[in-house]
């Protein structure tokens, strides 16, 4: 019987991560960024344990402005301070802010996205009126006069503020899948055989989200890692004796530092962009995988 | 003897509009119908599309709300018992789908579909319930290696056997069958049929069998209703609808069913035409002046016509 099931899976079209693996081997764009992605966090996250934060923020006026390789590897802003170290440190609070936001956004907007698709009615109404609410206000603003308001501003309660206003486009999302879904024979079928709704929304409507979540997920990571920069070069993100990418490409808003001291600004934003563009390529990728009619393999 | 009784079921469902969103009429889905269901018979629901046959039966499951009537199953009301998910009502009734694909979930294998009314309604030792999930199967005539496939690996006709095995897992007194056969092809509906009609010997099952299918209610039903607008229109035995048909609406619909002989079209086809003509021009009479169906009126111990009166039945 054995044999018989692995002879099955070899002739058969691959599934699940078959899929996924070989759009990844059709899109070699997508190939390399998941590659470097990967190597660059797992990197990230290493170094910054040999780097100490206190002592990489200490301010050195006689190394303001030195040149890459004269004492730092990749040379030193108006502090003084070592821009590689930096560099490290802001990337993998970024990536980790970012990585943060995605799972709390995507946790409560699967499951309020799930209840309204699901229950519909006046819970759906009452629901959607509250995102629309969410969606209506500036945003950005509301969390311009939160960060100045928190009295301890911590990365935590960073998260915390930019997780209040982003969970609705899951949300919506989700509801609209779990709309559809709900009316399928299944859940009916389920119904008179005596499930609850609990276990029906999480044993069979939840599973055929799945493949839609994992791609919105990733394309929300993407866009969560620009956040944290973006407000940071605005001067609401981090507070200043945190390292960020942002902080660094906001020393460019300097005429001088612009056109002199190149070093402080431009790898902080090459980072960004490969970041984000190799996350992207990542969520196109897996996107074609889940969506029959966009796959190339 | 009849297990459970139908009253005056109706469902009617809202139209809101205007500026408030307030009612402004409603739909007589199903609009006052009585049924009876005797131990190991099988009853045909026949009538157009959106007649409201769907809907009766998923009222009486409990998928769609009641708007007046009552259920009463063994003696007692289940009307109100029918939302609690795990009550005897909902171990005792249960349904098979016209869609066989959607109504299993692409996500689960074959045995945790089994298992799920399974682990609802019986309190079974993994081990028994392996053992059930493999009777099962036997009695549905597939192999037991199906047990780890996934439901998009079978025919349209094997996962309608597995839909069946479903329903049959909780040894149910009725099983309400919305168009079982009407999305699978001519050899492969004989097939899951007549292997319906031997489950049935072999359980003393009661089917309320939903159909458009007039063939198909012929072969299967013992008693059979015929639906038109939300109410009934006439019910009978098999014998009393197929050879002595008494409304219009009936006469017409088993004048619709296609012969099989290719001798003789044309006549056919003029006797249709003509029956037509007749048809338009009486059919009037047939309803009230809302073209509402009228209450039914027996003319035998089995058979119900509707009319306005006994004088009006010809």
């Amino acid at each position: 019987m054995r044999r018989k099931k692995k002879r099955y899976r070899k002739n058969g079209r691959p599934r699940g991560i078959g899929v996924a693996f070989r759009e990844f081997q059709k899109d070699k764009i997508a190939l390399v960024s998941l590659f470097l992605l990967v190597l660059f966090i797992l990197f990230v996250f290493i170094a910054s344990f040999f780097i100490d934060q206190e002592q990489l923020m200490r301010i050195n006026l006689y190394d303001r402005y030195s040149r890459p390789g004269e004492k730092y590897l990749l040379g030193a802003d108006q502090g003084g301070k070592d821009i590689l170290g930096q560099l490290i440190i802001g990337a993998r609070n970024s990536v980790s802010i970012a990585l943060a936001i995605t799972l709390i956004t995507g946790f409560i907007g699967i499951v309020v996205g799930l209840i309204c698709g699901y229950f519909g009615g006046w819970v759906d109404y009452i629901i959607m009126r509250i995102i629309d609410f969410f969606v209506t206000i500036p945003s950005l603003l509301f969390i311009i006069v939160f960060v100045t308001l928190v009295p301890k501003y911590s990365i935590t309660s960073f998260i915390l503020i930019m997780s209040l206003f982003l969970w609705t486009g899951t949300a919506r999302l989700v509801r609209s899948k779990a709309l559809s879904e709900s009316k399928r024979d299944y859940v009916s079928a389920s119904k008179t055989l005596g499930t609850s709704d609990f276990v029906i929304l999480r044993r069979e409507v939840a599973p055929n989200l799945s493949s839609l979540l994992i791609v919105e997920l990733t394309l929300n990571f993407a866009g969560n890692v620009g956040i944290e920069t973006g407000l940071s070069y605005l001067g609401f993100g981090l507070p200043p004796t945190t390292p960020s990418l942002g902080t660094l490409v906001s020393y460019a808003n300097n005429p001088a530092v612009l056109q002199q001291y190149w070093w402080v600004w431009l790898p902080a934003s090459l980072l960004i962009l490969f970041m984000m563009l190799a996350i992207n390529y990542i969520g196109q990728a897996l996107r074609r995988s889940v969506d029959v009619k966009q796959r190339l393999g | 003897m009849s297990f459970m009784q139908i009253i005056d079921l109706k469902v009617h469902y809202p139209i809101r509009g205007g500026f408030f969103n307030s009612i402004v009429d409603w739909v007589y889905a199903v609009d006052g119908i009585d049924m009876e269901f005797e131990q190991g018979k099988t009853y045909g629901l026949v009538g157009e599309s959106g007649c409201g046959k769907s809907t009766t039966g998923k009222a009486i499951i409990g998928l769609e709300k009641i708007t007046s009537g009552k259920i009463l199953f063994e003696g007692e009301d289940v009307t109100k018992e029918r939302k609690s998910r795990t009550s005897h009502f909902h171990r005792e009734v249960q349904m098979i789908f016209q869609d066989s694909h959607s109504s299993l979930n692409p996500r689960k294998r074959i045995a945790d579909i089994l298992a799920e009314p399974i682990r609802n309604f019986l309190n079974l030792t993994p081990r028994e319930e392996r053992k059930k999930i493999d009777e099962l199967l036997a009695i549905v005539g597939m192999p037991g290696d199906s047990k780890e496939k996934f439901p998009h690996e079978f025919s349209g006709g094997q996962k309608q056997r597995i839909n069946i095995a479903r329903a049959l897992a909780t040894n149910p007194k009725l099983i309400i069958a919305d168009e079982p056969v009407s999305a699978l092809d001519l050899s492969v509906q004989a097939q899951v049929l007549n292997f319906m009609k031997d489950v049935q010997k072999e359980f003393g099952l009661t089917y309320l069998f939903i159909s458009h299918d007039l063939g198909v209610v012929k072969h299967m039903c013992d008693y059979i209703f015929i639906m038109y607008k939300g109410r009934f229109v006439e019910c009978g035995t098999k014998q009393d609808i197929y050879q002595n048909p008494k409304h219009l609406y009936t006469k017409r619909l088993l004048n619709s069913i296609p012969a099989t002989t290719p001798l003789g079209r044309e006549k056919r086809k003029w006797a249709r035409q003509e029956f037509e003509k007749m048809y338009e021009k009486h059919i009037h009479k047939a309803f009230d002046e809302n073209g509402r169906v009228y209450d039914l009126i027996p003319i035998s111990d089995t058979h119900y016509v509707s009319a306005s009166s006994v004088k009006e039945v010809v």
